[in-house]
């Protein structure tokens, strides 16, 4: 299980996560939710041990992970909010550069890289450098290189980034399955429809600060609205959003 | 003056202003800057660096030269003609040094087409930004090298034609080979498909600077002007751009001897060709390329590029990950390929003229100082250049998969980092030096300085390896951190030092087996000294991604009277 205590960032001072505790189950779909500048992508870095924590504790089946961020990070995969590849190398010279460093069994994990960019649709294109990769086509190569290594906890920052249609729904799919498989799973999202889709439980993050910790179910029953866009409307969103788009048509034709 | 500059600039159309203040900005890759850098001060740093290289030659020329007792007559024509021509020879080279660098900066590219294709901006507006842009650091290079002896030299002329000659010559030149690569690039570009244009493009670029600073180092040099003239008429100068650009600054100067008519023509028809070249290759790849680069495909279908090649392998897996990483950066990063391209243009120059030497001694000469000095040279270069390549990152968003994937500890990888050193500086340099050897007599003694030279290879490794706890291309760039203004002449001294010191020891005890070995021994020692120093170092050591962590702390930069107006009432400072 994942868990966070207290966990808190700030910036110069200015507190971008503040004391966020929530937990993430083996088995169960985390979604974690809030609007562009809530600290989302920024607790994403601190479980992956990217970003140091000012404050709180994160720990993995009981252990803090910096008691041994190694073998930590064994067990984790992650997919980034943006799609930053190394883009002087091919998606299967990546994904190798990645086996390598995690020290994978080099012809097993050739004969996965293999299947793997076979069945996100990259194969043909797997000698071709990733500079000229689609954003979709970057967003495969990074879910590809966070599962490559068979991760226990999976974090996915942003994942439906890029992605057509059809991919979309695969990992949609994907991500249901790794939970069933007893993996612990938190993504981030924009997409509502999605979230409520495969997530057991989601958590809301607003200006820092957790505002919602529940399954979507009770969320419904306690607010006593019909969807999870509603319940996210109420908890994160501050803004009158019709009054806003009706001020952008005013300045843009003044 | 700012004042009357900046009102000038605002009477240019404001487009044009935008675009030129951004491309100037572009001539330098952003990305692989540190948090702490900026492009003005890197651009500072430049002309610092060609500023103080004009102080030099101007305080060395007025004090050793024409401070000289019975510098008169003839030997002042010939100092001033040597400085004159160095000035011109120095100013093609570094003017062609960043047309390669700058390679493909003045013609459209895809994001130009793209951000700027939808703007109503003219074709026309977007390609006189990028030439005066261009034109902006050509004209800082300038002014930078040449102006000490700019003024010092029609002082000591007296003549106000000498100034005129001087620095319509250097412009001159400065167009010649800036315009040369311009149009050598846009014919190729409209002549060749684009696709094959892009992949012809890079080797290009390198070949051109092989070209420039190779041929700075092999043109003759001028020993006075008897032998300009000899040299002139025997049509010994008609393939060196830098004596035509010489020959018609002394045009202008109106102090040009009959013999030099010939190749102050050349200059004259040379630049004529070139600025037409340019003008009309620009012209057309802003009507054509545009287009095509807006065309051309997202996802250039790629092939197997290891296919026939053997696996590289460097030990254990996070070694071998490092060490293809730091291949496949310098194969196809055009920054780091043109960085170490430098390196190697000198390496090759150095060679070339070792060569020379070869063939004029009947491929037979002995094992002197002669051959140790430039293998000396060679493998310092090569290793010096590949260490500073990798100071600069590939992408550094992209490197949170190296620190996420880190499950081995830094020593595998700063290992990795060394191999790679090794690998694809040292071993090249020390086989080229092996070439080299077979032209000079007895093979032992061959023999017995590539061991000495691989004893020196390691050291350097070793050395260029200290305090290291990154791996290539995974840090950021941080300008003024190694102070190369400094560096590189504190480089060129304690080499030549150590160098001539040890090619002297080396000579002494070539013969005589027992002191040959107790020179390998210390040279071997100091170097397993070293490595056991890196090694535990490197035990204890933090992979780092950022030359500079992000201030915690940010101050409001207040001073003066903006400090006193917030200070509360009574209170003063000291």
């Amino acid at each position: 299980m994942l868990e966070l205590r207290r966990v808190s960032k700030l910036f110069a001072g200015i507190p971008a996560v503040d004391h966020v505790s929530f937990a993430a189950r083996p088995g169960e779909v985390t979604g974690y939710l809030g609007p562009n500048g809530s600290g989302k992508s920024t607790t994403m870095k601190m479980i992956t041990g990217l970003l140091e924590r000012s404050g709180g504790e994160i720990s993995f089946d009981g252990c803090p992970i910096e008691e041994d961020l190694i073998a930590y990070k064994r067990r984790m995969g992650y997919v980034p909010e943006e799609p930053y590849l190394y883009t002087h190398l091919s998606g299967l010279e990546y994904l190798t550069m990645v086996a390598e460093l995690r020290a994978l069994p080099e012809r097993r994990s050739l004969e996965q890289i293999e299947e793997l960019l076979r069945l996100l649709s990259l194969h043909d294109d797997r000698h071709a450098s990733i500079g000229g990769y689609s954003k979709g086509m970057r967003q495969k190569v990074l879910i590809a290189a966070a599962l490559l290594h068979n991760p226990e906890l999976v974090l996915l920052d942003e994942p439906f980034s890029g992605l057509d249609v059809g991919s979309a729904l695969m990992l949609r799919s994907l991500i249901q399955q790794l939970a069933a498989r007893g993996k612990v799973v938190l993504f981030s999202s924009h997409e509502l429809d999605t979230v409520e889709r495969v997530s057991q439980r989601v958590v809301i993050l607003h200006k820092g600060k957790i505002v919602a910790d529940d399954s979507i179910a009770n969320l419904r029953s306690l607010m006593e609205l019909q969807s999870l866009e509603a319940i996210f409307s109420q908890l994160a969103v501050e803004q009158d959003t019709d009054a806003i788009a009706r001020e952008i048509v005013d300045v843009i034709r003044a | 003056m700012r004042e009357i500059l900046r009102k000038l600039l605002g009477k240019l159309p404001r487009e044009f202003r935008v675009l030129c203040r951004q491309f100037l900005l572009r001539v330098v890759d952003l990305e692989a800057l540190s948090v702490h850098a900026d492009v003005p001060r890197f651009l500072g740093q430049f002309a610092g660096v060609l500023i103080l290289i004009d102080v030099l030659r101007t305080i060395g020329f007025l004090f050793f030269e024409a401070g000289k007792p019975g510098m008169v007559g003839d030997a002042m024509i010939t100092a001033l003609l040597q400085v004159a021509h160095g000035l011109v020879s120095m100013m093609m080279l570094v003017v062609g040094l960043i047309a390669v660098v700058s390679w493909d900066t003045i013609f459209p590219d895809r994001r130009d087409a793209m951000v700027l294709g939808p703007l109503p901006v003219r074709p026309g507006t977007i390609l006189a930004a990028k030439v005066a842009a261009c034109a902006a650091v050509v004209g800082v290079a300038l002014l930078s090298l040449a102006s000490g002896m700019g003024i010092v030299l029609p002082l000591i002329a007296g003549s106000w034609r000498v100034f005129a000659g001087y620095w319509l010559g250097m412009a001159a030149s400065c167009v010649f080979v800036y315009g040369a690569v311009l149009a050598v690039q846009g014919l190729t570009a409209l002549v060749l498909p684009r696709k094959m244009f892009l992949r012809i493009s890079a080797v290009l670029q390198l070949g051109a600077f092989a070209w420039f600073v190779a041929g700075y180092f092999l043109e003759p040099g001028l020993s006075g002007l008897d032998w300009l003239e000899g040299a002139a008429a025997r049509g010994a100068l008609h393939l060196w751009p830098s004596y035509w650009f010489l020959a018609l600054e002394l045009q202008i100067a109106g102090h040009m001897p009959a013999e030099l008519h010939e190749i102050a023509s050349r200059a004259w028809t040379g630049l004529g060709i070139v600025v037409a070249g340019a003008g009309l290759s620009l012209a057309l790849c802003y009507l054509r390329t545009m287009k095509k680069t807006v065309e051309e495909p997202d996802l250039v279908p790629g092939r197997n590029s290891g296919r026939g090649w053997p696996t590289v392998r460097a030990g254990g897996k996070v070694e071998t990950a490092v060490v293809r990483f730091t291949i496949r950066g310098l194969a196809r990063s055009r920054h780091h390929r043109v960085i170490d391209a430098f390196y190697w243009a000198i390496i090759f120059a150095i060679a070339v003229s070792t060569l020379r030497s070869e063939g004029a001694g009947g491929w037979r000469l002995p094992v002197t100082q002669a051959y140790m000095m430039p293998t000396f040279a060679i493998l310092c270069l090569a290793v010096v250049g590949l260490r500073s390549t990798f100071a600069l990152p590939v992408s550094l968003h992209a490197n949170w998969v190296l620190r996420v994937t880190q499950l081995n500890p830094s020593q595998q990888y700063i290992a990795g980092t060394r191999r790679a050193l090794l690998l694809l500086s040292a071993a090249p340099a020390w086989g080229l030096a092996a070439l080299l050897g077979l032209g000079f007599r007895p093979w032992g003694h061959v023999a017995e300085h590539l061991v000495v030279l691989a004893a020196v290879a390691w050291i350097q490794a070793e050395l260029c390896m200290i305090r290291v706890s990154k791996i290539p291309f995974a840090c950021s760039y941080l300008p003024g951190k190694t102070n190369l203004q400094y560096l590189f002449w504190g480089f060129v001294l304690v080499f030549l030092a150590l160098a001539m010191s040890l090619a002297n020891l080396e000579m002494r005890v070539l013969g005589d087996p027992w002191q040959y070995a107790a020179l390998v021994g210390v040279l071997f020692a100091i170097a397993v000294g070293l490595w056991a120093l890196n090694r535990h170092r490197a035990r204890e050591a933090v992979l780092y991604y950022e030359e500079l962590e992000p201030v915690v702390i940010q101050t409001l930069g207040l001073a003066g009277a903006q400090l006193a107006a917030i200070e509360p009432a009574g209170v003063r400072r000291a």
